[in-house]
Parts: structure tokens; sequence; C-alpha cells
């Protein structure tokens, strides 16, 4: 979607003005049918808030947390689908790897014990980032190279199919060097409490998440408005051969691209074993769910990923964690899914997408 | 039909760029069957020729998007045969391709300053944007409009604006008078002959060709791959051949 080329007003051709007129009970229909299913799920969520004010409270942090882990997944997905139009499917388990490959930096490189929280161990999962992050920024780069680049003028379905082999590939890594046993570092950051209002509450582990997220955000955001290498990843993923003329060098930045997707999902993998506990195949269905979040937004655009996963974070926390008349753990993916499926129905270009000539 | 193919070597006679025999595919499609052409400096060159003729590829050969698997091209005595695109570039060539090809999604300043994007003198970048802005004052109106969304003219513009913003001394031109209302084509003419005036060496590919031929020093015909014709801008608007084909004449 971030390469197609403009005719010119190809908008108000009489052949799409005929479409719209064609087409044009149907978004009406769908408006109306998102609108009904928006308007319950307020009320739902207003019934909520009323009945049990302090455990809407509790949940509504408890997503915001959630849905910052899978915005910096989400992020990579949507950086390399904007610059390749590639559905990256390794991504999850990259970040699932980093994750595994963090624990090991944690407790065998860093000998950090797990008894008890404190200031050395969370300064120990920073320099665990400071490792992981450059490393898996390598490992991401490494695999487009060899797996995708080579592919980069075949049809883009044989570049799909190498991202689940690369995914596999990945997986089984995980598997052979660290088992199926779940790993966890979740007593490393400090549980007590950064507010109390009442029943309503808000641990510094949680806080955490927000404080090592939000500014990765806005310096990815900073990075590609105001650096030349991020004006350079905006062009390529505008138009890649016109890139070129101008004298980008487009292997360089799409490798950059891989670079930041890795360091993204280091960082992701570091604060879900500090949260949850993780395993080889984590990465699987997590890398779905931020997939899902990054089509939400409209995938390709950066924002919209981080409000896509953001809107994730709180479905599955609402959907998890409030009482009156909640589907409950069971049902969060058959939501989460459902979503994606609807989005992909009816508004593939996503929440903060652009409509293109070849769709999203 | 003699300048072609008698020049001597080097930059002596101030030849600028030159293609010997230069054969490109495109996967099993043998797009350019053997092309020998040359620039010299100050000159208007214009490659015309119908559809599918190898107009475009000659330029991507230049150009470094599709490396040629025989022949050699050569610019300013430096061989630049199988150079990436964006090394090309640095040397000092640039181009506008065909469609525009700007970036949709980033204002006319933006696209102007992703033309300079090679310079290691990016002080100098306000001068430039100046510089286009006083060939084209309507691209100084509409500097913060996304690109995307202007006409078709305004969008011819920006792309030479942006090509000029690398300091070319070399310029490509691709088909820049395609799909735009006659006033614009003739206002894109008049600009490319100032745009000469003022030292650049422009190289033309045109649909075009009474236009193009008009704004030409010398001019190549292309037919399926190969060099059909090679004169002087006024003697091939005379030559019977070309009056028939490409001037509309019978």
């Amino acid at each position: 979607m971030l390469r197609g080329h403009m005719p010119d007003g190809a908008s108000n051709s009489p052949l799409s003005r005929m479409g719209a007129i064609l087409t044009g009970p149907r978004p009406g229909f769908v408006s109306v049918l998102g609108l009904a299913v928006a308007g319950l799920v307020l009320l739902w969520l207003f019934v909520n808030a009323v009945q049990t004010p302090e455990l809407f409270a509790n949940v509504a942090l408890i997503g915001l947390t959630n849905g910052a882990v899978f915005g910096l997944v989400a992020l990579g997905y949507t950086l390399v689908y904007g610059i390749l139009q590639l559905i990256n499917f390794a991504h999850g388990d990259v970040f699932a790897l980093s994750g595994l490959v963090g624990f090991t930096v944690l407790f065998s490189v860093f000998k950090v014990s797990a008894d008890a929280a404190s200031v050395m161990t969370v300064l120990a999962v920073l320099a665990a980032l400071a490792i992981t992050v450059p490393l898996f920024a390598t490992i991401n780069a490494t695999i487009e190279f060899v797996a995708y680049r080579p592919l980069r003028h075949s049809p883009r379905l044989a570049a799909l199919i190498t991202a689940v082999g690369v995914s596999f590939i990945v997986q089984n890594i995980g598997l052979y060097f660290y088992d199926v046993r779940f790993r966890s570092a979740s007593q490393l950051l400090p549980r007590d409490p950064v507010f109390e209002l009442g029943d309503i509450s808000y641990s510094w582990n949680k806080l955490i998440v927000l404080l090592i997220t939000v500014p990765a955000l806005i310096a990815l955001t900073w990075f590609v408005r105001n650096t030349r290498q991020g004006k350079a990843m905006r062009a390529v993923a505008q138009d890649r051969d016109a890139a070129a003329m101008m004298g980008i060098d487009v292997n360089r930045t799409i490798s950059v691209t891989f670079a930041l997707a890795g360091s993204l999902a280091a960082i992701g993998g570091m604060l879900f074993l500090t949260q949850f506990n993780l395993r080889y195949d984590t990465g699987f269905e997590l890398g779905l769910i931020a997939f899902t979040a990054a089509v939400l937004g409209g995938i390709g655009n950066l924002q919209g990923a981080v409000l896509g996963a953001m809107l994730i974070g709180f479905i599955q926390a609402f959907n998890e964690g409030l009482t009156w008349l909640s589907p409950g753990s069971d049902w969060t993916r058959s939501i989460v899914f459902g979503i994606l499926i609807a989005i992909l129905v009816f508004r593939p270009e996503g929440l903060l997408g652009e409509r293109t000539p070849e769709g999203a | 039909m003699s300048s072609h193919g008698q020049a001597a070597e080097g930059r002596s006679n101030g030849v600028v760029l030159r293609l010997d025999d230069v054969h490109t595919y495109y996967g099993a499609i043998h797009a350019l069957k053997g092309i020998s052409l040359e620039v010299r400096e100050g000159e208007v060159v214009t490659l015309i020729g119908a559809n599918g003729a190898g107009k475009s590829t000659t330029l991507r050969s230049i150009n470094g998007l599709n490396t040629p698997r025989r022949g050699r091209i050569t610019f300013e005595g430096r061989d630049i045969t199988n150079a990436p695109a964006h090394e090309v570039v640095k040397l000092g060539i640039s181009q506008a391709p065909e469609g525009r090809r700007l970036f949709p999604r980033m204002s006319v300043y933006e696209n102007l300053e992703m033309g300079a994007f090679q310079r290691s003198d990016r002080h100098a970048l306000k001068e430039d944007v100046d510089r286009v802005f006083g060939l084209f004052p309507r691209l100084a109106e509409r500097k913060d409009q996304k690109a995307g969304t202007m006409s078709g003219g305004e969008q011819q513009m920006c792309a030479i604006g942006r090509a000029l913003m690398a300091r070319p001394r070399l310029l490509m031109l691709d088909e820049p008078s395609m799909g735009l209302a006659p006033i614009f084509v003739e206002r894109i003419f008049e600009i490319v002959k100032e745009i000469n005036e003022q030292g650049t060496t422009i190289l033309l590919v045109e649909q075009n060709a009474l236009m193009a031929l008009d704004a030409a020093n010398r001019g190549y015909v292309l037919e399926t791959g190969q060099i059909a014709l090679a004169d002087e801008a006024s003697a091939l608007r005379e030559n019977e051949q070309v009056r028939k084909a490409y001037l509309g004449e019978t």
C-alpha cells in the first residue's frame, strides 16, 4: 500500500464515481452495523465501569501495559511491511527468542538472583537490554539479508512463504536451546505500588514497562520523521526505484529497517519476560496478535500500529478482567482474530491507513 | 547520420556520456540490442521512438536500475556500467522518471529535499530550492502540499525540480510531457531549454517527437531496442521516415 503510484485524478474518474454509486449502499450498511457493535461494546464497558469502578480501572491499567508490549512487536510488522510489503511472519519468533536470550543474559551471564527485586535487578534488566537490542537488530537484519533479499524481485508470495519458513527455523532454534519449559523474570522488577487510590493501584513493574516503551516509541517516531536515514526509509517505502534515483542506498535502508524492527522486538521480549512467562513458541501467537494490532491500526502506519496494539491490549484485559457479561479468557483469541477478519473484510486499510488503489 | 560512432575517446571533445553496444535484458526479454550513443557537454539530446522501443530501458541502464549484460557505459570518462543507482546520482546524473514517481505522501518541499539526498553540501539546499522555485513559481505556492495530491503538470514540475536538486551535470528526463495538458507541455519544454541554457546537459526521452526535436540539438530514433537513426535534430525533423512514423504526417 505504500508504493502505489498515483494516476492523475484517479479518484475523480467517471469509472470510480460509477463504482462509488454501485457500492454506495454497502458502506452505509457496514457503518450502521459497525456503530451498533461499537455502541454495544461501549454500553458493556459503561455498565462494568459503574458496577465495579475499581476493577475497571485496574483492568484498564493492565490493558495499557500489555498494549505497550504488543505495540513494540506490532511496530516491527508495520515497519517491515511498509518498506517491503512483506508480512514478516518470523517477527513474533524473533521476539520470543529475544526474550529467551534475555533470560540467559540475566541469569547466566549477569547471574542475577531471582529472589527479590532491587535497584540492582532493575539495572540488570537495562544492562541486558544493552546486549539483546544490538544482538537482535543484527539477527533481524541478517534474516533479511539471507532469506528475503534474494527474493526481492520474486513474486510477493515467495517471500511470504519464506517468512513462514524462517518463523519455523527461529522457533526451533528456541526449542533446541531452551527446550519446552517456560521462562520468566517476573521477580526482577519491584511490585510495590506507584500509587494507590482505594483499591486502584499501579505497580512499579508495570510502570517500568511504560517508562521503557514510551521513550522507545518517541525515539522511533523522531528517527523516522527527522533523521536522514528515517527520510530514506520513508522514501523507499513510498517508491523504491525513485528512492534509488535520489541516491538512497535501498539495500542499506532495508537493512536498517530490519535492525530497527529487531531492536523493538528485543525490548518487547525483555519486557514480556519481566511480566509473563514465555517459551520457544510464545512468539507464534503473540506475533499474530501483534500482526492483528498492526492491521487494525493500518499496516505500514507507525502511529496506527501503536493505536491498534493499545486497543488490543484493552480488549484483552477487559475481556479477561471484567465480571459483568464478560466472555472471559477462553474467548480472547476468538475475539482478537475475529477483529482481524472483520477489519480485513470491512476496512482493510485499518483505522489510520489510507485507501489506495492496491488496497492494503 | 554521421554524428554517431565517430567521436574519439575521452572528455577532450566534450563527450559527457557514452553508451557502447549496450545490451540490457528484462528477465529473458532482450530489451536493448546494442545501443551506442553519446551526449556531449551542453547538448540537449533526445531519444524518440514508439512505446516499447527501449527508451526508458536505455535510461534505466544508464542510471543503474537495470545493469546491462553486455556493453559499456561511461560518464565523464568513468565506467558506470555496473554502478548501482545510488552511486550514479552521486557521480552527477539525475533523472525525472517516467510517470514522475514523486513520493506521494511527502510534501513538495520534502520531495525537493530528497532530490539533494546524496549531496554533502547540504547547507546549499536553500539556494537550490530557491532556484527550483524560481523556475517553477507554482511549486513555491504549494511547497507544503502533499505531492500526490497535485495535478499532473505540477507533479512533473516537482519531479524536474527534484532532479535538479542533485545539481546534476547530466539531467535525464523521461517523458516529461506525458499526460499533460498542452499548456503545460509547452511550459515544460520552455523550462527544459532554460535549464539547458543555465549549463546542464540534458538527455530527453519523449514520445512527443515534434516538441522533443524542437528542443534538442541532436536526436536518436529507437526501434525495437536498436538505434534506427541518429542525426541533428533539424535533419531528423525533415527526415521522410521520421515525419511519417513519429510526426504524424502521411
